[in-house]
């Protein structure tokens, strides 16, 4: 016998649309795994997605799921884990789902601090609609919509988080399936928002014509610009240019919670309190 | 309906679903100990399909199934069956595997 994912799969949809080799598939797993290992029950799980390669998750695991519009997976999410504060809302978008159109949901998601798991798939490219420039395609990389060389500039994801002032912040890569699977278990136990940025490959859309077309040479790129953050931390700042830090990068347990606030509010127009001050608040502005 | 055989009936180290596998050859690229290989076949996606061609020299280290994003190869729990020690033959051979572009070292040509 070997772990059971049947429980937590939708088998009449297997096999996945993904492409051979896509990460994805591995990120599926090792969320499987960790909501496994927490044991929470199944029916206390949402997963909400948007479009994208990434939107198919939703569509494979047996949770109440949402597969809901384009970037708006922090909105509905934050709608259902407003009435539902007792159970785990989990959001999965892809780069440009949640850095392009979504943008402004991500940061406000982050700035309110609502407990919300929210993965963020990071291919580096459009990779559904045949790689167009994403807000993560890094600079001189061919795209569809660049074929001269992309000239944007890139987001760094855990970065604009950490600024929105999401309380658990981390960064891993599909090429370590352990370390992911405990990131997500802590991810998971930590109330606030969880931002997760986790790299993933793209052979097909991002590699074919960035000579990396096959899934093994996409994951010695990932590797190669990837570094723990206990390494990278002592390096000198040129050496640091070019690298993204893996691991947890922030983690705030202080911090107020959303739905705790708004409990407040219910007490508020249940009488039970008169109104909200500023000495309710541990961080104020 | 697709299936996901976490059942092992032939009590194998490791087996796999080929009705799930894409043949990206992720799995054969972690193995450390030379267990797996693609084999040529006209009827899949990539005209290969992954084989176990030493179940024997499989030390239960678990990487293969993990990485595999389609559900398709799967490891025996450590409780039920008694793995083999990493030896030097075995590294050796997945070093010539990795080399042959992941092919079983009896599969000669381009993919």
């Amino acid at each position: 016998m070997a772990f059971n994912y049947d429980k937590y799969l939708r088998l009449e949809k297997m096999p996945t649309l993904w492409c051979w080799g896509c990460g994805d598939g591995v990120i599926l797993k090792a969320f499987v795994r960790a909501i496994d290992k927490l044991g929470i029950n199944r029916d206390d799980v949402c997963v909400v997605s948007g479009i994208g390669c990434s939107g198919r998750f939703s569509s494979y695991v047996d949770f109440n799921t949402v597969h809901t519009t384009h970037g708006r997976t922090v909105a509905f999410a934050t709608g259902i884990k407003l009435v539902n504060p007792d159970k785990h809302v989990i959001c999965v978008a892809g780069d440009g789902d949640a850095l392009a159109i979504g943008g402004n949901h991500t940061i406000h998601g982050c700035r309110r601090n609502i407990d919300i798991t929210m993965i963020i798939i990071n291919n580096f490219i459009y990779g559904l609609t045949n790689s167009q420039t994403s807000p993560t395609t890094p600079k001189g990389m061919w795209t569809v919509s660049q074929k001269a060389g992309n000239i944007d500039p890139t987001f760094d994801t855990c970065n604009l988080a950490i600024a929105s002032g999401a309380s658990f912040v981390a960064r891993e890569s599909m090429l370590d399936p352990k370390k992911l699977e405990k990131v997500f278990v802590k991810a998971l136990e930590h109330r606030g928002f969880a931002c997760l940025d986790i790299l993933s490959n793209c052979h097909i859309n991002l590699g074919r014509k960035n000579k990396m077309a096959s899934a093994m040479e996409n994951l010695e790129w990932i590797d190669s610009i990837t570094m723990p953050k206990k390494k990278y931390d002592a390096l000198t700042p040129e050496e640091q240019t070019n690298l993204l830090p893996t691991g947890i990068l922030k983690e705030d347990t202080e911090a107020d919670e959303y739905c705790d606030m708004y409990a407040e509010i219910i007490k508020v127009h249940q009488g039970q309190r008169k109104t909200i001050s500023q000495d309710d608040f541990t961080k104020k502005i | 309906m697709g299936t996901a055989m976490t059942e092992n009936v032939n009590n194998a180290p490791v087996w796999v679903n080929t009705s799930n596998c894409k043949a990206c050859d992720i799995c054969v690229s972690v193995c450390p100990s030379g267990v797996l290989g693609m084999r040529y076949d006209s009827t899949s996606t990539l005209g290969a399909m992954i084989s176990i061609d030493h179940p024997e020299a499989c030390i239960g280290c678990n990487e293969c199934e993990l990485t595999c994003p389609d559900f398709a190869i799967y490891v025996a729990d450590k409780k039920d069956y008694k793995f083999a020690k990493l030896t030097d033959d075995a590294k050796e051979r997945q070093a010539a595997i990795v080399a042959n572009n992941f092919m079983s070292l009896d599969q000669q040509g381009v993919k």
